[in-house]
């Protein structure tokens, strides 16, 4: 019966914009069904199964799950980006990445696994 | 069938005397006069509500302001019947974001009878339409059943909005604001950020008791339970007035 109620309320959301500010801290399990932008903390997981933003002062302390990405922040923790993950140049993961298409600019900073396309090819 | 529900404050003041004769006339004219409801001390607007709807009536037209519509707020949005104002003096902020205008011209926004579906806010089981406000922000959001949490790090507001003038009021989504005041860089210097949260319910947990504002009307407690009831409320809006939603 719960499960049929988050359904249908992340269905409903699926075109609002969630926006985690700074001064603002997500604890736990944070899903999402439309584009979320996040510039404050979180801990726990991330996932969103739309476009996923991390702003330069953003603190992720979390596994990120997202159909699309781009980084200014930092991450720690694993990532998983089913289309295009763009890591800019003040990013910082600490984690294994995993994605389709994967941008990198100078300056970046990855401590961990990368795994590309069907996750046979693996970068480290 | 018209019911028209005056509140005690219109009745009172003689400076409202002429307003609501121009208003009865003009009612008479474009032929949608009705039954009138005068509240009055120790007489239950709910009550009286409830049994002129038991009596066929359609339409409860508040004159009053948001005061007088909190009072049947609750009735109304739980029967058929559809609600229309004509805003009186001070404390119109719903008409004015129904687009519905003061006085006597709201007479011919109610015969053109443009009559729109709007969700209905609820918290702790009461119902609100415009939103909520609790300053001083210090509790925790508890959303999604308690899976995840968000609390403010810095000092912060938060505001719940259903009809707002950049919020859709027919979308079966609240959409709760937290304006936070950060310090960053060198100096400290202050700067305020926003952070939105669309959702359908959510709880608001403090170990202290907080005070907030539900339609302007003061709450206080340690434990809210916010949610939604879609496409609750039938209201009468204004003959050109579009909803619309903020664009980030």
């Amino acid at each position: 019966m719960f499960t049929h109620k988050k359904d249908q309320s992340m269905a409903q959301s699926a075109n609002h914009e969630t926006i985690i500010a700074q001064g603002v801290k997500v604890e736990g399990d944070f899903h999402s069904q439309g584009d979320v932008i996040i510039d404050g903390e979180v801990t726990g997981s991330l996932e969103t199964a739309q476009a996923l933003t991390i702003g330069e002062r953003a603190r992720i302390h979390a596994n990120v799950i997202a159909k699309t990405a781009i980084v200014a922040g930092e991450v720690k923790g694993n990532m998983h980006v089913a289309e295009r993950l763009e890591l800019l140049a003040t990013s910082v993961v600490e984690g294994d990445v995993q994605t389709a298409n994967l941008s990198i600019a100078s300056g970046a900073t990855i401590n961990g696994k990368i795994s590309m396309g069907n996750g046979k090819g693996v970068t480290e | 069938m018209y019911c028209y529900l005056y509140d005690e404050f219109i009745q009172e003041h003689k400076r409202f005397e002429r307003e609501l004769l121009l208003i009865e006339n003009r009612l008479t004219d474009l032929g949608i006069a009705g039954k009138i409801s005068r509240l009055a001390l120790f007489r239950n607007a709910e009550e009286m509500i409830r049994d002129e709807i038991e009596r066929g009536v359609k339409t409860v037209v508040v004159l009053g302001n948001d005061e007088t519509m909190r009072k049947i707020l609750d009735v109304i949005s739980e029967s058929d019947v559809v609600l229309g104002l004509i805003p009186i003096g001070p404390k119109n902020e719903l008409a004015r974001l129904l687009g519905i205008p003061q006085g006597v011209a709201a007479c011919d926004v109610l015969s053109a009878r443009r009559v729109e579906q709007i969700d209905v806010g609820t918290i702790n089981g009461r119902k609100f339409i415009t939103g909520i406000t609790v300053p001083n922000f210090k509790a925790e959001l508890m959303c999604n059943d308690g899976h995840y949490r968000i609390v403010a790090t810095s000092q912060a507001n938060l505001e719940i909005q259903n009809l707002a003038d950049i919020a859709n009021p027919c979308d079966g989504i609240l959409e709760a604001t937290i304006h936070a005041s950060v310090r960053s860089g060198w100096l400290g210097r202050t700067h305020k950020t926003q952070s939105i949260l669309p959702f359908q319910s959510l709880a608001i947990r403090s170990e202290k008791p907080i005070q907030l504002f539900a339609d302007g009307q003061e709450m206080q407690g340690t434990r809210f339970d916010i949610g939604i009831e879609p496409m609750m409320l039938k209201v009468i809006i204004g003959k050109q007035h579009v909803f619309t939603t903020a664009l980030i």
